[in-house]
């Protein structure tokens, strides 16, 4: 997946494709997306637990929803390990298991891994740190470079920081170096 | 690290390598042991190696997440070595 389609702001700075390609490349993609009841949420928590097994962690793995997403929930005396630093191991496993059970085009479903309420405090986390980082940027006058991160965390803070007043949010770097800068605006409007 | 964490660790990779690639068959994972590390070899098919290591070897830093948690609390690393 391009990364970049993720990402609004950098969408309208980096538009590689016809339009109108893309939104017939979308739709061909809805209509081979699958649909709650599908099995595969059945299926993905099955191979996570089987994951998990391996990795001999003591942890229950539960179906949480099955709608247009299908979300998993671990929980157990193991939880920490499976979530990891950072979350690093579950972004992993929810990578892996995308990457598995979505190899063919034919019933894509998105698959996310959490663990409890881990991804909401998370995302809560980002949101609280993004606000801070733009009051400052506006306060200094300037421009505030963040952690790297994945396309996951940068579009969660680029859709916080949208309605923010005076600034602006893009992602600078290539792979895992790719990091919001959130610019504070001039007065008029204009970038730069 | 155990020598029956190494094994799981090989298992787990076997068992995520079939699971990524179009010839299962074709998986294999050989294990070394080093001075300072347990060096997992793993092969696959040519066609194959992409899907193990994936975009900007996305899919190998995911897998190489999960054996370092496995090892976690070994004095001995496990290494993932991706034969080309």
């Amino acid at each position: 997946m391009d990364e970049r389609k993720n990402e609004p702001q950098d969408g309208a700075l980096f538009v590689t494709e016809a339009p109108a390609k893309d939104a017939a490349r979308r739709k061909k993609a809805d209509d081979q997306r699958g649909a709650p009841g599908d099995g595969k949420a059945e299926e993905s928590a099955e191979l996570l637990d089987e994951i998990l097994d391996l990795m001999d962690l003591d942890v229950d793995v539960d179906i949480r929803d099955d709608d247009e997403k299908v979300v998993l929930d671990v929980t157990g005396p193991d939880a920490g390990r499976v979530i990891g630093k950072k979350g690093q191991t579950l972004d992993a496993l929810q990578f892996l298991l995308n990457k598995i059970l979505n190899r063919f085009p034919e019933g894509r479903r998105h698959i996310i891994v959490d663990s409890g309420d881990y991804r909401e405090r998370h995302d809560r986390g980002l949101v609280t740190m993004a606000k801070r980082e733009a009051k400052k940027a506006v306060s200094e006058g300037r421009v505030k470079t963040l952690q790297p991160m994945s396309a996951r965390d940068r579009r969660v803070i680029h859709l916080a920081l949208a309605k923010f007043e005076g600034v602006e949010t893009l992602s600078q770097g290539q792979g895992t170096q790719r990091r919001i800068q959130i610019i504070p605006q001039r007065a008029g409007g204009r970038r730069r | 690290m155990s020598a029956e964490t190494v094994d799981a660790m090989r298992e787990l990779v076997t068992f995520l390598a079939r699971s990524l690639v179009d010839d299962p068959d074709a998986v294999e994972v050989e294990v070394v042991e080093g001075d300072r590390a347990w060096v997992l070899e793993l092969s696959v098919a040519e066609d194959d190696l992409g899907k193990v290591i994936g975009k900007e070897g996305r899919t190998a830093r995911a897998i190489r997440t999960l054996l370092a948690t496995m090892s976690a609390r070994g004095r001995k690393r496990a290494v993932l070595d991706i034969l080309e």
